[in-house]
């Protein structure tokens, strides 16, 4: 059996404690909501509002619900790291004294949205600008301030770059003749070759 | 596959100018002038006002290449041209093409200032007239503009028979101006690319996950307006990108094909 995935640590004892204690209905969808926003690093999964709420309906003081939330929220992404099975999730929590209603309703809620979120965190780029946007424009140029009867075809591109911190998406324009745009083709063309080798 | 969604609030993509630009745009310290004189300024204005009503057509006061209306200092031009020798014409035609080339001309014209008795006034009168005539020449593609109808305009406009020899060899003949990197082919065009770099990566484990195993291409993109933007593209995102710019290109093609390529000039 590999290396327990879950560290028995002081604070994991004492969100353990604390998670046995809490009531089970509300379990399930609290770990499906942690599931969903687990891939966004920025943003914390619950409004002031909604950690008050939760306060109340799992009797915990705020620092307490702080450690669970964290714990569970590590416990998930250490199941992402290690893409681990439902069963063999389920016996880890098991493992460090969990429940066994607790530690089913993770394996359960980890089978149903665990490969998507696996997905999301593979689509994660550590780059902070990424493609995010296609569109273009084909123009019939036909003149200009320096030339007259031109005629000439000519596509621009416009490019939404997103930048990770500003959430804004940056429009870069291009412009290319057709000779141009077949250049960048051929381009795109080798770099399609490279990654059909990969496969 | 979807191809990428149209520009909804498009650039004004391939701007072909609506106005003229009166001055060598981008010559720093040339010698513009168009705007040496209030005076020449407005007239341009007018000219401009008065362009783009048809090039074609011969005969007829103010027809020919230069419009309906030929541009006032054009005309003053003309009619100062009467008075100037030949020797001080030639070295005016050089300075004026010398400033379609984009090249610095202070100094010359201060020469020719200096060393004949026209005044500051005519002289911006017969350069910037001897600018505009040669630059809107100059504009018109040599396939449909011929040597015969370019004299017969100039005739028109009462220039002296030995001058009309000098502004027909520039725009015909061996002295016409290299339009490769000159102030003539100062394109109106939004940024193209310079130089494109990529690398493709395969991300084997992150802090996320031990096994990742996902390929990844990253572009660096350098543009004509000197910018550079590095960016990463998604698989997917890359095969929207080849779609979509295998699609232009055959709408390119069949454009160049079209009857509307065949627009008489």
């Amino acid at each position: 059996m590999a290396a327990p995935v879950v560290p028995e640590s002081d604070s994991i004892r004492r969100a353990v404690s604390l998670l046995n204690a809490v009531d089970p209905g509300r379990f399930p969808r609290l770990l499906s909501r942690l599931l969903q926003k687990l891939h966004l690093k920025t943003e914390s999964s619950f409004s002031e509002e909604e950690e008050e709420k939760l306060q109340i309906a799992f009797s915990l003081e705020k620092q307490d619900l702080h450690l669970v939330l964290e714990t569970v929220s590590f416990i998930l992404e250490q199941a992402v790291y290690h893409n681990l099975k439902p069963a063999s999730l389920q016996q880890q929590l098991q493992s460090i004294h969990l429940d066994q209603d607790k530690a089913e309703a993770f394996a359960s809620a980890w089978a149903v949205a665990g490969q998507d979120t696996i997905e999301k965190f593979r689509q994660r780029v550590l780059t902070p600008q990424k493609l995010e946007t296609i569109g273009w424009q084909l123009n019939l140029q036909m003149a200009e301030s320096m030339q007259a009867k031109l005629k000439s075809p000519r596509a621009v591109l416009e490019l939404g770059v997103s930048n990770e911190d500003s959430k804004t998406l940056k429009k870069v324009f291009v412009e290319f003749s057709h000779q141009e745009l077949f250049e960048f083709y051929n381009k795109l063309e080798t770099i399609q070759a490279q990654l059909d080798s990969l496969t | 596959m979807r191809s990428g969604p149209g520009m909804r609030a498009g650039p004004a993509a391939a701007p072909s100018g609506a106005g003229r630009h009166s001055a060598p745009a981008g010559a720093d310290g040339g010698w513009r002038p168009a705007r040496a004189r209030p005076g020449a300024a407005m007239a341009a204005g007018r000219a401009a006002a008065g362009h783009g009503q048809g090039e074609s057509g011969h005969g007829g006061r103010g027809g020919g290449f230069l419009g309906p209306r030929v541009p006032a200092e054009v005309e003053a031009m003309a009619r100062a041209l009467q008075d100037v020798g030949k020797e001080t014409f030639r070295r005016l035609l050089k300075v004026t093409v010398n400033a379609l080339e984009g090249k610095d001309c202070k100094e010359s014209v201060k020469q020719i200032a200096e060393s004949t008795d026209l005044s500051e006034e005519q002289l911006a009168f017969l350069i910037s007239g001897m600018y505009t005539l040669l630059r809107e020449a100059l504009r018109l593609p040599l396939s449909t503009f011929k040597q015969e109808a370019f004299k017969e305009d100039l005739k028109e406009l009462r220039i002296p028979e030995d001058f009309i020899v000098d502004f027909s060899s520039v725009v015909f003949g061996k002295r016409r101006p290299a339009s490769e990197g000159t102030a003539l082919l100062q394109r109106s065009r939004l940024p193209s690319v310079q130089d494109l770099r990529w690398r493709v990566d395969v991300a084997i484990s992150t802090s996320s996950l031990a096994r990742a195993l996902q390929p990844s291409i990253l572009m660096m993109m350098k543009l004509s307006d000197g910018t550079a933007h590095r960016f990463e593209v998604p698989v997917a995102k890359f095969q929207e990108l080849r779609y979509n710019v295998a699609l232009i290109l055959k709408e390119m093609n069949d454009l160049e094909k079209r009857s509307i390529l065949k627009i008489q000039d």
